[in-house]
């Protein structure tokens, strides 16, 4: 009986391709990526190893350092309006008796589909010519906006779209949250005379406040990720206006070969990533387990 | 009256929001049938004039979107599928076999790459398809996307298959089943569910995954739909009724899956952001 599932060939023949796909993918590249990042590597000329000049360029680069500015907007953007916005649109959705699963289901379906398609999409929209913004702006007599050629609107037209993307998503994770929260309690507090502001304010928002935290700390975790809808939109420009941390990394590597720069860049913006998280834990995050 | 109307204030927000998700589909599909510019440009909000199907065939033939379709589909499925099957046996190893040392240590490599965004290892990844060869052919894809996904299929199906009870795999043993045998004709029959699952998001991962694709596949009929699109719009700048054709091209099949397993995409890519 414990002979079966002690049998090594059928262990090894199970976990093996894992193990080889695994180590091949994420192990080699961890290991060859700490290597490049302190080399000069650009695939032409032999590469040398350049102890930490990688890392003090990065910090002097201008173009990062607008990288890192934009990266910062994304956060503020997603923390700072988006969170809240979610979870006004989570406590409406949960109060409403009918079409409940109608607005879940439609306001997360833009959070399945292709970034990139999205970009173009949007790019459409935004599209001074013939695209729909333009006539509804003309409505109120506002000239056409060249939203993603402008530097000063480029950088808010791709935070609107990201929003529309994401903003769904989190929505379902609170709204989820929300529905846990056994009815009695709600109806105690209905009972004692709370109206429902009050009731959504002093009773349920307190209760969510562990998936609030999981939700600005994946918008965090998502505003550093943050390249695909760059690369397809604007491509970083106009100059530099809407360039993150991670299409200047790839851009750097795939433009103009620089792999060993590109990775320190890559381990920089992990590092980032890190202690983004680590100080968000350690101050606002805190919240202890709630059991009702 | 005041009830009835404070009833329908949530309801009025919440359909104006339901109206800007919505919106930019209806515009696209409507745009899809313009014949060109002129007429969106004309009445962007408007209907059609007359419904002009000739933009399907053209995007779907001349402009190569059913190319992109099926490189995305085939590339997409056989990954999931692949990683779903190797998910399930490691699963499998480590939370039914008895090798508890090696197992937990396996597990504990597996949360690792849990912690490391995508990104960071683009570049090195670039390099290694390069190494191997393998750089702009379909494998450069296929490899990274079934390894990509390891990691978390791995946690999800070993919380699950860790529930389910001793007693059946005892009974399975008794009647005279090898431990391959177990695992697909017990085990795997009774984990469909997480499958699925896992299956679904690794799925549309696959399907939507921009970077990668872009940057380590460059001959153009082997692209896949989310870089196909982008090759697409830069050839037919000018023309957005055709651009637009694409866009229902790559979002359809998607929104299609989506209204026959909302309940389980839903579920599956949230709780797979909260384990991530």
């Amino acid at each position: 009986m414990k002979s079966t599932l002690k049998n090594p060939a059928v262990y090894i023949m199970f976990v093996l391709p894992t193990l080889v796909l695994y180590g091949l993918f994420f192990l080699y590249p961890m290991f060859s990526s700490v290597y490049f990042a302190f080399t000069d590597y650009n695939g032409l000329d032999a590469t040398e190893y350049v102890g930490l000049d990688n890392f003090k360029n990065a910090f002097s680069d201008t173009n990062f350092r607008t990288a890192i500015i934009n990266n910062m907007y994304f956060i503020v953007f997603s923390v700072g309006i988006q969170v809240p916005v979610i979870i006004i649109f989570a406590l409406l959705i949960s109060n409403v008796k009918r079409l409940k699963g109608f607005y879940k289901t439609t306001v997360f379906m833009p959070s399945i589909l292709s970034t990139s398609v999205i970009g173009i999409l949007w790019q459409f929209i935004y599209d001074p010519d013939i695209g729909p913004i333009t006539d509804f702006l003309g409505w109120f007599g506002i000239d056409p906006i060249y939203w993603l050629a402008e530097s000063e609107w480029a950088m808010v037209a791709i935070l609107i779209t990201n929003a529309w993307q994401w903003v769904g998503f989190y929505i379902v994770l609170i709204l989820a949250a929300i529905l846990a929260i056994p009815k009695d309690i709600d109806e105690a507090a209905a009972i004692d005379g709370a109206n429902a502001r009050q009731r959504a304010w002093y009773l349920t928002v307190p209760l969510i406040k562990p998936i609030i935290s999981v939700v600005v700390m994946l918008s965090i975790a998502g505003a550093m990720r943050v390249v695909d809808i760059v690369l397809v939109m604007t491509n970083g420009g106009p100059y530099g206006s809407t360039e993150v941390m991670a299409s200047y990394m790839v851009n750097k590597a795939m433009k103009y070969g620089e792999y060993g720069y590109g990775t320190a860049l890559a381990l920089i913006i992990f590092a980032f990533a890190l202690v983004l998280t680590f100080i968000y834990q350690r101050t606002f995050g805190r919240t202890e387990r709630i059991e009702y | 009256m005041t009830r009835s109307l404070k009833n329908s204030v949530p309801h009025v927000v919440l359909l104006i929001y339901v109206a800007i998700i919505l919106f930019p589909f209806v515009f696209v599909l409507f745009s899809s049938l313009k014949t060109d510019n002129v007429e969106i440009s004309q009445s962007p909000f408007g209907f059609p004039t007359e419904l002009n199907f000739q933009n399907y065939s053209d995007a779907w033939v001349k402009a190569k979107i059913g190319t992109y379709f099926f490189n995305s589909a085939y590339l997409a499925v056989t990954s999931a599928v692949v990683g779903v099957l190797l998910a399930a046996a490691t699963a499998f190893a480590i939370t039914r076999m008895k090798f508890s040392v090696s197992s937990k240590l396996i597990y504990g490599i597996v949360l690792i790459a849990m912690l490391i965004p995508g990104n960071v290892l683009f570049i090195a990844q670039y390099k290694l398809v390069d190494v191997l060869g393998i750089l702009n052919t379909h494998w450069s894809l296929f490899l990274p996307y079934t390894a990509g996904a390891l990691p978390f299929s791995v946690l999800l199906v070993a919380a699950f298959m860790k529930s389910i009870p001793g007693e059946l795999e005892e009974a399975a043993i008794m009647d005279g089943l090898g431990a391959a045998g177990l695992f697909f004709k017990i085990i795997l029959p009774l984990t469909v569910p997480a499958l699925v699952t896992v299956f679904i998001i690794n799925f549309l991962g696959n399907w939507n995954e921009y970077l990668l694709s872009y940057f380590f596949i460059s001959t153009d009929s082997l692209r896949t739909l989310p870089t196909g699109m982008v090759g697409f719009r830069d050839a037919y700048q000018t023309n957005y009724a055709l651009i637009s054709t694409g866009i229902v091209f790559s979002v359809v099949p998607v929104l299609l899956l989506y209204s026959v397993l909302q309940k389980q995409i839903i579920e599956g890519l949230t709780a797979g952001s909260l384990k991530g």
